[in-house]
């Protein structure tokens, strides 16, 4: 009775979370979806941002403009930007697209963001997503000056964190992560595949539940009244 | 820890295995901040967690072979139970990127050796099994806090409760370390 009212607190405790909580390897906060997919939880919207870099004698400070949810940074070395005469800041913004583009060929796994700046870029940037543990991942960052394409992709870092994808970027524009839909997702371990089959043996291994624990717990209490002989434990 | 926890006082063995246990999680939870770090801090926090049992007979830790395949049945269960909520409501299970794949099996089996092993053990020689079952269920909850957003920590702790009352009425670990691995695999 108190193994099935766990099972029934866990479930109805995991119900209300996005999936994807345990041993820290899911993202260290739930993504914040502009079009959330059908298995996350409450969604919340995705945020912009915004930086001024100073420029100083004439070559712009190295420094980051990032979304407040961190969910897309942009970081600048010195003298990242081509400064104007007279010029002393230089503003970046970054913004969510209020739709998801789905271009053919690429399938996006994360929010699309419209990156500006006053100034333009005359050395590489670094451009961090992080993505979802809800979607496929992705196997590159891709750049498009129009949210209707065309998109290019940027590729992708080898070394980057769980749940994150770097590269670099020589100009600003549209960006979002995602893979080729004529190849797999790279890097998964995908159990289901989206099967209708997947619930039910679900449900039934549930069942076995009871038809495991029952016969273990029956077999202690017996052995707790000497009923049976000591078991083989070693 | 081990000559320790074989010579100290009941209290003194299960407040010094419960120390460990939150200093190792915590410690690989800031590790894993750093750059490059992520699996490393899983396969080391999974090595310390596990020699936490080490020394410990294995029919106190919950590791008897008797009944062998209802503990693998049961473990498939168990991993079947936390994996409803995501699959009931996708039709699949969240994804874990491949090269995570050792690390989750490392950390699994550490924490279930850790958590439904020694710590329960300790706390049910101090105090029975009530004392075994929520005292490992709200140092389990602890040690996830700083890996884990607040909203999940109910979720976390209802799976810590789950597994801790299966430990003890079954009296059985494989079960829990082998439906820890598999949610730790999909999730």
């Amino acid at each position: 009775m108190l193994l099935a009212t766990a099972v029934v607190t866990y479930v109805l405790a995991a119900w209300m979370v996005a999936p994807g909580f345990y041993d820290g390897f899911g993202p260290q906060q739930p993504y914040h979806w502009t079009c959330p997919p059908s298995a996350a939880g409450a969604n919340t919207k995705p945020s912009s941002g915004h930086v001024d870099i100073k420029v100083i004698g004439g070559v712009s400070d190295a420094n980051s403009a990032f979304t407040n949810d961190g969910q897309i940074v942009l970081g600048f070395l010195p003298g990242a930007f081509a400064v104007a005469p007279g010029q002393t800041t230089i503003s970046v913004d970054i913004a969510p697209l209020p739709t998801c583009p789905q271009p053919p060929g690429i399938a996006f796994v994360t929010n699309v963001y419209h990156a500006t700046a006053n100034a333009t870029l005359v050395k590489p940037a670094n451009v961090v997503l992080l993505y979802s543990n809800l979607l496929p991942a992705p196997s590159a960052i891709y750049l498009a000056p129009d949210p209707n394409g065309p998109w290019t992709s940027l590729g992708a870092n080898r070394e980057a964190m769980p749940y994150t994808i770097t590269t670099t970027t020589k100009s600003f524009g549209y960006f979002g992560a995602g893979y080729p839909v004529t190849s797999a997702a790279s890097g998964a371990v995908r159990i289901g595949g989206g099967s209708q089959v997947l619930p039910i043996v679900v449900a039934v291994l549930i069942g076995l539940v009871l038809l495991a624990g029952i016969p273990l717990a029956a077999m202690r209490r017996r052995r707790a009244r000497g009923e049976v002989e000591p078991e083989d434990e070693a | 820890m081990i000559a320790v926890r074989n010579r100290a006082h009941p209290a003194v063995r299960a407040v010094l295995v419960g120390a460990y246990i939150l200093c190792v999680e915590w410690a690989r939870t800031l590790l894993a901040t750093q750059p490059r770090m992520a699996i490393v801090s899983l396969m080391l926090g999974g090595v310390a967690l596990g020699l936490v049992a080490a020394g410990l007979p294995a029919d106190r830790l919950g590791l008897g072979t008797s009944r062998f395949g209802l503990r693998i049945i049961g473990g498939l269960a168990l991993g079947a139970v936390l994996l409803l909520p995501a699959a009931a409501r996708s039709g699949a299970v969240p994804i874990l990127p491949a090269g995570l794949a050792a690390a989750a099996v490392a950390i699994s089996v550490g924490e279930e050796l850790a958590f439904r092993g020694a710590l329960y053990a300790a706390l049910e020689e101090l105090g029975g099994a009530p004392l075994a079952i929520v005292g490992s269920t709200v140092l389990w909850t602890a040690a996830h806090a700083l890996s884990h957003p607040p909203e999940f920590l109910g979720a976390v702790a209802a799976a810590g409760l789950l597994l801790a009352l299966w430990r003890w009425a079954c009296r059985d670990l494989v079960a829990p370390v082998i439906g820890h691995v598999i949610a730790d695999l999909a999730l």
